[in-house]
């Protein structure tokens, strides 16, 4: 009953329609009066321990610095430099598609802006070129997602946040399966389109179309470059992220008013008062759950299913794959990684490579019905029929759970860049 | 009658959102500052602000506040949808009804236990370690937000013509958040 109870309850808020907020703060709730009769002021001086903490100050400067850049036609600056440099490569345009995807949510931090901004320019493109529907569909949905892991990735800060993790380690590990995925679509997209007519290098255009984005290309190499020699945190990377975006912005490229301006922080605040909210909750309910010893407990009661480290991985990959069709990330993350953690921690997974585990799985997320973000958005987008969209992606998602194996059971790839 | 009941709760909701933009900009223009100049006194003196964490995290509280004030306004809370079908949909407006004033009731709920702990903080003389200034004065903040959150739901779950416009798809987006 003790267990239950608070299921009831978040089923029955979930049919009332209630914020994630709100069903997870009842839940909390709950288990102050219950299982410790502790005073529910309790719940707001944890909530404010968590909100009072230096480490979450990165989430909202890099949502800021992504949303200045998506404001203005970086996504047509990056789109020219990867035409130019893979116009010769069978599949080009869809390579072209990927990379500008991979490069534009690397520098945004959003791979749904990714698909919204390349899509609507790439998606006619390849239906000229020759490109199948399905295949130009599912090429774009799948690259938009690839943000997720791509760093600066706010769900990985969100982990490492929930499991005190260090987030500059998160980063740098998220570069190897990045690349992996990448590289694999690019693989597909070349193999796929052996056929189509190839165009010839032009030295001048990439010239000229690399100067254009010389400034949106650097940022990503500001940001990781700055934390990897050890120059800024996280968050004043974050910092230096905003000031460089704006320069680019407004002085460089001159397509940001301060108006725009101004909307695009009123849209980052409302963003951040939906997400905060539930990562301070979490993080109350999580502290509650670690003072009672709850994560011990599950560690034991788990163990005597789970002997080996290769089917803890094998039934958390499962179970994240499914969470992943039924919410977002980031309230997954917020809920499941300071539980599943410790249970990977107690088989001996490194707290960094669970972590980008997670966010590939979740990742995945993105892709599947019935709640695939990109799945969704892309209706809107290409004009086309969702479960059209659902087939188009299939072969991706093949492939991204290839990928998910590969960084699953070979962790080196996620220690490729890091010193250790 | 009813009209000029609606236009006075519209004319509310308008100016709390003008207020929550007013200080969402001055909090995040100022948190981007502090933490930059810290970064630039850092490497240009060698040393750098002792007063710019707190405060940037000070800042940071007062944008989260605001945004909830702004998220409300706008419908675009976290909310998971999987279990949006699972009940008839004739229902929807009662359930739309329910929703809002649940929310209404527990932001107050949670307003009484902010407002307790704040006048606890105070009573205690708490002070920030880094500036040596009170804490109860940001603090204030997290049951003002609460207040005016009971406040808004209230209005929405009974003058339905002024509650959000939300739509799956439209809303979506608002979630990039997290990629």
């Amino acid at each position: 009953m003790t267990f239950a109870f608070p299921l009831f309850l978040a089923l029955a808020l979930l049919l009332m329609r209630q914020n994630l907020f709100v069903i997870l703060a009842s839940v909390t709730t709950y288990c102050y009066l219950t299982l410790a009769s502790e005073p529910l002021q309790g719940i707001v001086l944890d909530s404010w321990s968590a909100l009072n903490k230096e480490i979450l100050l990165s989430i909202p400067l890099y949502i800021l610095a992504g949303n200045i850049m998506s404001r203005g036609a970086i996504a047509s600056r990056l789109i020219r430099f990867m035409r130019a440099i893979t116009d010769p490569i069978p599949g080009g345009l869809a390579i072209a598609a990927v990379l500008s995807c991979a490069v534009f949510s690397a520098v945004t931090g959003s791979g749904t802006v990714a698909l919204v901004a390349i899509g609507a320019v790439m998606y006619p493109a390849l239906i000229k070129s020759g490109y199948s529907k399905s295949f130009s569909i599912g090429t774009l949905c799948a690259a938009g997602t690839l943000g997720v892991i791509i760093p600066p990735s706010i769900p990985l800060i969100l982990y490492g946040v929930m499991t005190r993790t260090n987030i500059a380690e998160l980063f740098i590990a998220g570069i190897g399966p990045g690349l992996l995925l990448t590289g694999l679509m690019v693989i597909y997209a070349i193999s796929s389109n052996l056929n189509l007519r190839l165009s010839p290098w032009s030295a001048k255009e990439i010239l000229v179309s690399f100067l254009e984005g010389i400034w949106a290309l650097l940022m990503p190499l500001i940001i990781l470059g700055g934390i990897y020699s050890g120059w800024f945190t996280p968050t004043e990377s974050a910092a230096v992220a905003v000031i460089y975006a704006f320069i680019v912005e407004t002085i460089i490229y001159r397509e940001l008013k301060l108006t725009d301006l101004m909307d695009v922080i009123v849209k980052t605040s409302r963003l951040l008062g939906s997400l905060f909210p539930v990562l301070i909750i979490a993080f109350s309910l999580n502290m509650f759950l670690t003072y009672q010893q709850v994560p011990e407990a599950l560690v034991d009661w788990m163990g005597q299913f789970i002997s080996t480290p290769n089917a803890m991985l094998l039934i958390t990959n499962i179970l994240l794959i499914v969470i992943g069709c039924l919410m977002d990330i980031g309230s997954a993350i917020l809920i499941l990684a300071p539980i599943l953690q410790p249970i990977a921690a107690s088989h001996n997974i490194d707290a960094i490579h669970f972590g980008v585990i997670m966010v590939v799985n979740l990742e995945i997320g993105y892709l599947t019905p019935p709640l695939g973000l990109n799945l969704i958005v892309a209706m809107g987008v290409f004009r086309e029929q969702f479960w059209d969209i659902c087939r188009a992606v299939i072969p991706f998602v093949s492939l991204m759970l290839l990928g998910l194996a590969v960084i699953t059971f070979y962790p080196p790839l996620s220690g490729l860049f890091l010193e250790r | 009658m009813e009209k000029k009941y609606n236009n006075f709760f519209q004319q509310c909701l308008y100016k709390l959102n003008s207020i929550e933009k007013f200080f969402s900009v001055i909090a995040f223009s100022l948190l981007v500052m502090i933490i930059f100049s810290d970064v630039l006194s850092r490497e240009l003196t060698g040393a750098g602000l002792y007063w710019a964490t707190q405060t940037g995290v000070w800042a940071n509280v007062l944008i989260v506040m605001a945004g909830f004030g702004l998220a409300s306004s706008d419908g675009a809370h976290l909310r998971p949808r999987f279990a949006d079908s699972w009940l008839p949909d004739k229902w929807s407006s009662s359930l739309e009804t329910l929703e809002h004033s649940f929310m209404s009731l527990f932001c107050a709920a949670a307003f009484w236990l902010a407002i307790n702990v704040v006048l606890e903080t105070r009573r205690l003389g708490e002070v920030s370690i880094d500036l040596f200034l009170p804490i109860w004065p940001i603090q204030l903040f997290l049951p003002i937000a609460l207040a005016i959150a009971a406040f808004r739901h209230a209005i929405f779950a009974y003058i339905p013509s002024l509650r959000p416009k939300v739509n799956n798809l439209n809303s979506q987006p608002d979630r990039n958040v997290f990629q």
